[in-house]
This record gives structure tokens, C-alpha cells and sequence, in this order.
């Protein structure tokens, strides 16, 4: 029970927090809405007992956040939604597709049958020792593309970034 | 079972929210955080899945890393394309950008 209002809490956050993002005219604002809704994802994570993934997920967030809100004042043209301007194009559209598919995605969550329902959990020290496991073992190679990805991505960020030369 | 059905409802109405954004801002950064809002409700329908239906199988938890790295890659790339496009252009407003159209 406690840990379906847990989940409840954090999981309207995330979502009050999520539309802010976009309601808000403030850039600084904006980026802070996603923080916080991340960091509320990160909550429901641990509420639903997968310690590590929250805790990865809200020290992941915090700094991918806090740098994001650095570009957004760097490239905005009006960073603090002082002049109000209008920064939206096609609303309708988006909004009827963004509730097609959250209205399709819950009724599918709804309406499928998940079969039965694990009530027992491993405990953290057994959840960790079993995904060391998994990472070393079966999905090694995958992890190591993840981490051949990143290098890639990296370079690729920097080369693009770094203006011509003359 | 109510818990797993909140968890999925409330990462539907995130990847919602998300797809809103995405095709809602004209702002490079802010469709970027659409994107991230939709990843992180993918993430918690991960999640739910693996702790309501396979605890034990700890797959779910490895795709969870793997929908974070791409989160991570798409905000460096995302960054990457936005400082390149501010230096070319001075702006990062998609509906200038028309010319990036095939």
C-alpha cells in the first residue's frame, strides 16, 4: 500500500513536472521542471525497489540537467521568457497527437493482461551481485558497445562542435 | 498489480507529454527534452516491467542502462549539432533550418 502511494506521489510529479517543461516561458524554468521530473522518476525507481537504477538515474539527471540549463541560456533568445515570445508552432496537431498516444499507451497498459505479479523482490545486495552478473556474462557484449557508442558519440559531439577552421 | 498498472499508466502519460513537446517546439533544446521526457518514461515502463514480472531476470535492468547511455548520447550529439548550428547561424530555431530538408 505504501509503496503504491509512493509511486502514485512521485509518479503525478513527474508528470506535473513534465508538462511544465513546456508550459512555462522561461528557459531556466524549463530546465528545472525537467530536472525535478527526472529526479521524480528516479524516485519511483527506488520506490519500486531498484536502488541502483534510482540512484543512477538522479546523479545522471542532476548533471545532465544542470548542463542543459547552461546550453538553454547560452542559445535561447529570450533565456528568461521576459518577452513572452511564442516559441510553439503546430500546437493542435501536437497536442491531439501527444493525447492519442498517452490515451493509447495507458489503454494498452490497462486493458492488456500482464499475467501474474511477482510479489518478492531480491534484496539490493542480491539485485547488484545479479546485475554485475549480467553485465560480465550474457549481455557483455552489448555493454561494451554501449561503451564503444559513447566514444564514438563523444568524438562525433566534438567534431561537429569545433567550428572551421580558416 | 495496481502498482504496475500506475507505473505503465504514468509512463504513458509521460511519453505523451514528450511526443507534445517534441513536435510542438520550434527550439532545438526544447524538442531535445521532449525526446528525454519520452526515453524517461520508457525507462519507468522498464522498470515496472521488471519488477512486477521478471524480478529476477536482471535484462530489464541492463535495458534501463542502455536507454540511459542513449539519453546521454543524445544530449551530447543533440549539444554538439546546436553549437555547430549557433556558430553557422545564430540561432538554433528549427523553422530556420529549413534548408537541412533533403
Amino acid at each position: 500500500m505504501l509503496q503504491l502511494l509512493a509511486v502514485v506521489f512521485f509518479g503525478l510529479a513527474a508528470v506535473w513536472f513534465g508538462l511544465a517543461v513546456f508550459l512555462t516561458r522561461s528557459m531556466v524554468r524549463s530546465a528545472l521542471s525537467l530536472l525535478f521530473s527526472m529526479a521524480a522518476v528516479g524516485a519511483v525507481f527506488l520506490t519500486m525497489e531498484a536502488e541502483f537504477l534510482g540512484v543512477l538515474q538522479l546523479m545522471m539527471m542532476g548533471t545532465e540537467m544542470a548542463i542543459m540549463a547552461i546550453f538553454m541560456v547560452m542559445y535561447m533568445m529570450d533565456p528568461g521568457g521576459m518577452s513572452q515570445m511564442d516559441m510553439t508552432h503546430q500546437k493542435r496537431l501536437s497536442i491531439a497527437v501527444g493525447a492519442m498516444a498517452g490515451v493509447a499507451a495507458s489503454a494498452v497498459a490497462l486493458l492488456a493482461d500482464w499475467g501474474p505479479v511477482a510479489e518478492a523482490m531480491p534484496d539490493p545486495t542480491a539485485q547488484n551481485r545479479g546485475l554485475g552478473i549480467e553485465l560480465m556474462e550474457r549481455s557483455m557484449l552489448i555493454f561494451e558497445t554501449a561503451g564503444v557508442t559513447i566514444l564514438v558519440a563523444m568524438v562525433a559531439a566534438t567534431a561537429v562542435a569545433i567550428g572551421r577552421r580558416r | 498489480m495496481t502498482t504496475l498498472l500506475v507505473a505503465l499508466t504514468i509512463g504513458a502519460v509521460l511519453f505523451g507529454i514528450g511526443l507534445y513537446g517534441a513536435l510542438s517546439q520550434t527550439n532545438l533544446v526544447m524538442i531535445m527534452m521532449g525526446v528525454e521526457l519520452m526515453l524517461g518514461a520508457a525507462t519507468v515502463n522498464l522498470v515496472a516491467f521488471w519488477r512486477f514480472l521478471h524480478p529476477d531476470a536482471y535484462s530489464g535492468q541492463m535495458f534501463v542502462l542502455i536507454v540511459m547511455t542513449v539519453m546521454a548520447l543524445e544530449m551530447a550529439v543533440g549539444f554538439g549539432v546546436a553549437t555547430s548550428r549557433f556558430r553557422a547561424t545564430g540561432s538554433v530555431e528549427m523553422e530556420e533550418a529549413a534548408e537541412l530538408k533533403g
